[in-house]
């Protein structure tokens, strides 16, 4: 039980337009597509999932948001529907899925430990939040690996960037040493978009992508600026960098979920293989894998 | 004016799921009495603005005639669960889209099976609507509308209500100063974390008590940010505007912590 690893991150966004593109049965709304290249980059990034067999996949979302410190999802099976609050026309999807309560719990035992405010959250009746499921279910359709569910305290928000970004920092190295505890092999997801200036009217359909385009040109170089860095490798430089991102590009990345994923991974200077990027509603939403066994980092199964 | 009575009670669930820490009773026996006295003024309809329904692109009228269901909130998910059962005056609605439209304001109407149902709107509507007899009108908190944006929100509830014949209830759903303790305390020894914003909240009351409105007007956009005050305390804007910015006093049946922050019940005197 000892030779638990985190073997790959992935940087995973959440726009519910991904999920209403590809009509999947679960989602009530249809639509006629839209949005290909980053549903293809998914394509991808699922096809490397599927040979790196994890035993759980970890997921950190902007819209769980908690102030009292950082809540784990801790009931066993959750389900229901979720229906995106901000595009209820786009994301109406039947979820159901299986958590992984014992990693969910060393997870939060750690965090304490290190000095966080920790909770689990175990009411059956608790709604998961569509950032959560629209970035599950684009990695993984078949929702058959046990998950960890996150929320995002919002004390980036509450307190400053850099000091709520050191808090995902310390919850990201209690992930990895939970998972290492506890034998896993271990995906992480950070569900974020970076530019996050958006259109304020959607287009009739919303799926027209004569009207997809990035909102702000400056937020676009910034993307182009970072997803540059990331491709190379250059973690250090991103996170030197990454306040002034999130304050002239309103990053969503602000929330934590990258952080904590490059503190669990303990910030390799590794170049991540770019999936695609597109915009969404004029945001920034890059799909890349941080993949740990090729680098060497990790052990094959 | 169509509008009969008018208050401000704050969102969070703490006083429904857990009335017995006292911090928290005082506000839910508050809550009840604001609920008999909303009763009393005999409205046909309820419009509520709560900060806690978070839109971005338009604002937003409930227009599915019956909401029913259980909502867990996402941070106080271990106190239990929240069953609402509310009914909406479609009508109404779909007036207040049309009249808010014509102020200017994108409007959509929000007509979702399980679509979420914010804490704020549940609690105000099971508190002060117990039985669920009087319809609803819910309206969203859009994070990009300011001040004046959600007065005139608040003139379009009114002017739905005078255009349809109907006497109108307001609840403005928010909090006070919002300094919270971000660790686990003790409940039962909950106060306002922070002493310069107990004062603010004081005073403000205190100007609402007196029916001050030209002070409130001036000292709500300092209290606003110095108090850390919920959503720049947009859920007070939106009741000025329904009651055409005049009332006569304010009681306040109570104020007091919610792990941490401010929260107070206040009905004011429109006669
Ligand atoms: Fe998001």
């Amino acid at each position: 039980m000892n030779d638990g690893q985190i073997i790959a991150g992935f940087l995973a966004p959440h726009p519910p337009h991904l999920v209403y593109g590809e009509n999947p049965p679960q989602n009530e709304p249809r639509s006629q597509g839209g949005w290909e290249p980053l549903r293809w980059a998914y394509e991808h990034a699922r096809r490397s999932l599927e040979e790196l067999k994890p035993d759980v996949l970890l997921v950190h979302s902007p819209h769980w948001i908690t102030q009292q410190g950082h809540h784990f999802l801790g009931v066993r099976n959750l389900n229901g529907k979720s229906v995106d609050p901000i595009f209820p026309n786009l994301f109406r999807y039947k979820f159901e899925l299986e958590v992984d309560v014992d990693l969910a719990e060393a997870c939060c035992n750690e965090a304490a430990d290190m000095g966080l405010t920790t909770k689990m959250m175990r009411n059956p009746n608790f709604r998961v939040d569509y950032g959560t499921i629209t970035t599950l279910h684009m990695i993984r359709p078949q929702w058959d690996i046990p998950v960890v569910g996150i929320s995002a305290n919002n004390s980036p928000y509450y307190l400053t960037t850099e000091e709520g970004l050191e808090e995902m920092d310390i919850l990201g190295k209690a992930t990895r040493k939970a998972i290492e505890q506890t034998g896993r092999r271990a995906v992480l997801l950070a569900s974020n978009t970076l530019c996050h200036y958006h259109f304020h009217e959607e287009p009739v359909p919303p799926e027209d992508m004569s009207q997809e385009h990035p909102q702000n040109y400056a937020g676009y170089l910034w993307d182009m600026r970072i997803i540059d860095l990331l491709r190379q490798g250059k973690i250090n430089e991103v996170f030197q960098v990454l306040p002034q991102f999130i304050d002239e590009a309103f990053a969503e990345v602000k929330s934590g979920a990258f952080t904590w994923m490059f503190s669990a991974m303990d910030y390799p200077e590794l170049p991540g293989e770019l999936y695609g990027y597109g915009t969404v509603i004029g945001t920034g939403n890059a799909v890349m894998e941080w993949n740990l066994i090729k680098a060497g980092l990790a052990k094959a199964a | 004016m169509s509008v009969v009575s008018a208050f401000l009670v704050p969102g969070s669930p703490l006083p429904y799921v857990q009335r017995d820490n006292s911090p928290w009773g005082e506000i839910a026996a508050a809550m009840e009495t604001a609920g008999k006295a909303l009763a009393a003024s005999e409205p046909d309809l309820i419009a509520i603005y709560s900060t806690q329904w978070i839109a971005v692109l338009d604002q937003l009228w409930q227009t599915r005639a019956v909401l029913q269901g259980l909502h867990v909130d996402e941070n106080w998910h271990e106190y239990g669960d929240l069953p609402f059962d509310m009914k909406i005056d479609v009508e109404f609605a779909e007036l207040a889209l049309k009249k808010t439209a014509e102020a200017g304001i994108k409007a959509k109407g929000v007509d979702y099976d399980h679509f979420p149902v914010d804490t704020g709107a549940i609690v105000a509507s099971n508190f002060l609507n117990p039985d669920g007899n009087i319809p609803l009108a819910i309206t969203s908190n859009n994070v990009y509308h300011d001040w004046q944006m959600t007065e005139s929100l608040g003139r379009v509830a009114a002017d739905s209500a005078s255009e349809l014949g109907r006497k109108l209830a307001v609840i403005g759903v928010g909090g006070l100063s919002g300094s919270i303790y971000r660790h686990v305390i003790d409940i039962a020894e909950d106060k306002i974390a922070s002493t310069a914003e107990d004062d603010w909240n004081k005073k403000i009351l205190s100007m609402m008590e007196q029916g001050d409105t030209a002070a409130l007007s001036s000292a709500c956009p300092e209290y606003a940010g110095a108090a850390r005050v919920d959503m720049g305390f947009k859920h007070f804007a939106f009741i000025l505007g329904a009651i055409g910015g005049r009332f006569n006093s304010a009681t306040v049946h109570a104020y007091g912590p919610l792990y941490g922050s401010g929260g107070a019940v206040v009905e004011f005197d429109l006669a």
